[in-house]
């Protein structure tokens, strides 16, 4: 299967924080959600993507093309959210339409202002004037319209209520239809990702500790609550991480299957990404 | 590129009253011939231009742009550029309004004196605008306000001492020699300056970490 993006050992040294050894590899057709604690690297990982960042090291590739060298190529194909970065917010979404026109070669402006309709955004008040949700809504409508192959969305969802969110899921699905298409996203909203995501990659510390499709993930991961009597008995080689709470043990494990079989357990509760995420972060081993 | 000239020249859009007053001011005081006031539209083009700085850290947009198709290549041109399109758009129409004027005041068009003074609010403003905008880039809009303030304040003071301990009359001699020429000379120095701020904002935009 062909990668649309493909990152190898990308590493970027702040003053308290490294990301080490980040790899990531996104095949085409795909949706992958980028998950991990506010300060774990998501943000930094695209911006090193996206070249925003400076004195990374590791190599970059998206649509097989070098980030660097291929800057402006590979830009013309790629559509954008960032968290908290956008346009000055004295600029209407009309003034958005006449830049992007003559920013991107296939900028589709019927498209724009179609997705402007569909949202309900007004076409000629200034960005300040929009409340959260409609913002983070004209940013999608806005990373969209010049058809691009991939799209990279830092947070898009945040700030949505139930419905925009779901409109905006709904989006993303119908831009997954071509086949040729790609989505990489980070979200807190992890229930969001078990819908549409079919890759999960998991960071923590600045590194990737997860990095799995989600059936893996949500098919054979599960969860095991015990006593401290039944946790005792249990191998320290058959479960991820653990996490001790007033009343009983939670357990990470790997394969639902394999553990019953082990330890006689009937029924072992399948994982969310939520309590995936709570237990690698919050859990011990 | 032009994209990205269009998103600095819509930023200002909203100014374009305090432009209608001021060009107001400068027509009344022009008729009553009190005080000649030439110099603040394009002055003006650069002070409004300072303010898209501010939103421009506010939102983020640098690191918007560099994710758009040319972004980093043509953001710090894009605000040049807009910036001289505005100063030469306002200077157009300060010119022709000094001549109308001065025409119909006087029935004679003193054009020595009026190209003269609106050459040398344009130096100024060239002037200011090459020594602001690399300051913006290297310090952001707030503190280079600051910084300004300590560049002006030293220049002042340099200039001060200069004029005290130096004989002028060398350059004074290559001024008589050049002033046949002066629009010339005054147009490659502005091109010059303008040539050198750019190349030394964009290498900071270049190294700076967004």
């Amino acid at each position: 299967m062909e990668n649309i993006l493909e990152v190898k050992n990308l590493c970027k040294k702040y003053k308290g924080f490294e990301l080490q050894n980040v790899n990531i590899t996104l095949p085409k057709g795909m949706i992958m959600g980028f998950i991990g604690e506010n300060g774990a690297g998501k943000t930094t990982t695209i911006k090193a993507i996206l070249d925003i960042i400076k004195n990374y090291t590791g190599e970059i590739k998206i649509f097989g093309l070098d980030n660097k060298k291929d800057d402006k190529k590979i830009k013309e194909n790629v559509g954008v959210v960032l968290d908290d970065m956008f346009f000055p917010e004295i600029l209407t979404p009309n003034d958005i339409n006449s830049i992007m026109k003559d920013i991107y070669k296939n900028w589709d402006s019927k498209l724009y202002l179609k997705y402007l309709t569909d949202f309900s955004l007004p076409r000629n008040k200034a960005i300040k004037t929009l409340s959260k949700g409609m913002r983070k809504k004209l940013e999608i409508a806005t990373a969209i319209s010049h058809h691009p192959q991939l799209l990279i969305l830092d947070e898009p969802t945040a700030g949505l209520d139930p419905v925009a969110r779901n409109e905006v899921i709904d989006l993303f699905q119908s831009f997954i239809q071509n086949e040729e298409c790609s989505i990489f996203l980070s979200s807190h909203i992890t229930t969001d990702l078990e819908h549409i995501a079919d890759y999960i990659t998991f960071i923590n510390n600045g590194k990737i500790i997860l990095s799995k499709t989600r059936e893996e993930l949500l098919e054979d991961y599960g969860i095991v609550k015990c006593s401290k009597e039944e946790f005792e008995k249990i191998d320290k080689k058959d479960f991820v991480q653990y996490k001790k709470s007033k009343y009983e043990y939670e357990i990470l494990i790997e394969n639902r299957k394999v553990f019953s079989k082990k330890y006689n357990i009937d029924t072992i509760d399948k994982i969310t990404l939520e309590e995936l995420m709570v237990l690698m972060i919050k859990g011990e081993k | 590129m032009l994209g990205f000239i269009k998103k600095d020249l819509l930023m200002i859009k909203s100014n374009i009253k305090i432009f209608a007053i001021l060009l107001i001011i400068y027509v009344v005081m022009a008729f009553q011939g009190q005080m000649d006031l030439s110099f603040l539209l394009p002055f003006m083009s650069v002070m409004v231009m300072m303010s898209t700085f501010s939103y421009d850290s506010y939102n983020k947009w640098d690191a918007y742009a560099i994710s758009l198709p040319g972004g980093r290549k043509n953001s710090v041109k894009a605000k040049y550029l807009a910036t001289i399109i505005l100063i030469i758009v306002t200077t157009i129409i300060i010119t022709i309004l000094s001549f109308t004027i001065s025409y119909v005041k006087t029935k004679i068009i003193d054009f020595e004196n009026i190209t003269g003074t609106i050459f040398g609010s344009l130096f100024a403003t060239i002037l200011l605008q090459s020594f602001i905008y690399p300051t913006m880039y290297k310090f952001g809009p707030e503190k280079a306000r600051i910084w300004l303030m300590a560049i002006i304040f030293g220049v002042a003071v340099i200039g001060g001492f200069i004029i005290q301990y130096v004989d002028f009359s060398a350059i004074i001699n290559i001024l008589n020699l050049i002033e046949a020429y002066w629009i010339v000379v005054f147009l490659i120095a502005m091109i010059l300056m303008l040539y050198i701020s750019y190349k030394i904002s964009e290498r900071i935009y270049f190294k700076k970490e967004i």
